[in-house]
């Protein structure tokens, strides 16, 4: 029971996580500092990545084709690794929002939980 | 301002990826880390109490290093297989099939049947494909270790051959064995083992001799995780 409560948390946790790095990707590229600023800012801070969060994610979207990453050196900056959203992520983006805003909908009958 | 690359590389150890893309992941930590420490320090803190925090984002190092490990880690593991296992296996599978099919030819050479065992069932040897296999299996065990394959993988696919033979006849003996002991009431113990003695663990034992050298011979690859991910 423990293990299942436990398995159930992880996988909302990083739905949500692919859901809050997709969206905010799919503003334009960005690299990994910027994209957990920018998710923190949106989210009021209700939602922070460490880099134990972040980085593991990223490369996992990654490999799946959802992102590509390139190093870029923009003029005055230091080298740094941007990553945009690719055709498999934008696709992907359409039914994680849809399945986010079902989960959101059943709770807030269940329980009146209301999404934001 | 403290080297951030060394402080990243400390903190992970080594990662059990190519030297490149090891750079990579820790510059783009370093980077992150960076980037906390400026914002702190914009922000009014100390240096102290700036690097405290930079820090605090990759407290658990060890957490980060596996979640990059196992991040990596389904990619890579199924190429290797495919690599080392499932490419030479298919090798070995194909090249013996072949030579099996072409004694099976009608000016062939007969096989030889040794111990015949109720008119019809011995142990069958195809003495030329036997003489043929430890090349076969020479072939598959240098294609994987060359590929980077460890042991279990060179011997796994050495052997696809002849657990393909017997696996079938195996799969089918428990049918076998309710026919036998109803029509004849006999039990098929011996023709199975015949069976078993003539595809499975002659054959077996013939490509492990030709893939023996290549066993003993030191891994030329690398670990299966030490591929980016």
């Amino acid at each position: 029971m423990k293990e299942c409560e436990t398995n159930i948390g992880n996988q909302i946790k990083r739905g949500s996580a692919e859901l809050a790095i997709l969206s905010v990707l799919a503003e334009g590229p960005l690299h990994g500092y910027e994209i957990s600023k920018r998710i923190e800012r949106q989210t009021q801070g209700a939602l922070r990545f460490n880099l134990a969060s972040l980085y593991p994610l990223l490369y996992r979207m990654e490999r799946r084709g959802w992102l590509k990453a390139a190093w870029e050196e923009p003029a005055g900056g230091r080298r740094r690794r941007y990553y945009r959203l690719e055709e498999e992520g934008k696709r992907r983006l359409v039914p994680l929002r849809e399945e986010w805003r079902q989960l959101f909908q059943a709770l807030d009958s269940l329980a009146g939980v209301s999404h934001a | 301002m403290p080297d951030w690359r060394e402080i990243a590389r400390q903190g992970l150890g080594p990662l059990p990826f190519e030297a490149d893309r090891e750079n990579e992941i820790i510059l783009e930590l370093a980077n992150h880390l960076e980037d906390l420490y400026s914002d702190s320090v914009r922000r009014g803190k100390s240096e102290a109490e700036a690097l405290q925090s930079a820090l605090s984002a990759a407290a658990d190092w060890d957490k980060l290093r596996r979640e990059i490990e196992f991040a990596a880690k389904e990619e890579v593991i199924m190429n290797y297989r495919v690599k080392t296992l499932w490419l030479p296996g298919a090798c070995t599978i194909v090249l013996s099939s072949m030579v099996l099919r072409l004694l099976q030819i009608p000016s062939a050479p007969v096989p030889r049947v040794l111990w015949p065992w109720w008119n019809s069932t011995g142990l069958v040897i195809y003495w030329w494909w036997l003489l043929s296999l430890p090349v076969i299996g020479a072939i598959g065990a240098y294609w994987s270790r060359h590929a980077g394959g460890r042991l279990m993988e060179r011997a796994m696919a050495v052997s696809l051959p002849a657990l393909g033979m017997v696996g079938l006849p195996l799969l089918a003996f428990p049918f076998v064995l309710v026919r036998d002991l109803i029509h004849y009431q006999r039990f098929p113990l011996v023709p199975m083992a015949l069976l078993l003695l003539g595809w499975g663990v002659v054959p077996e034992a013939a490509l492990l001799v030709g893939a023996l050298p290549f066993f003993r011979a030191a891994t030329s690859g690398s670990h299966p995780a030490a591929t980016s991910p």
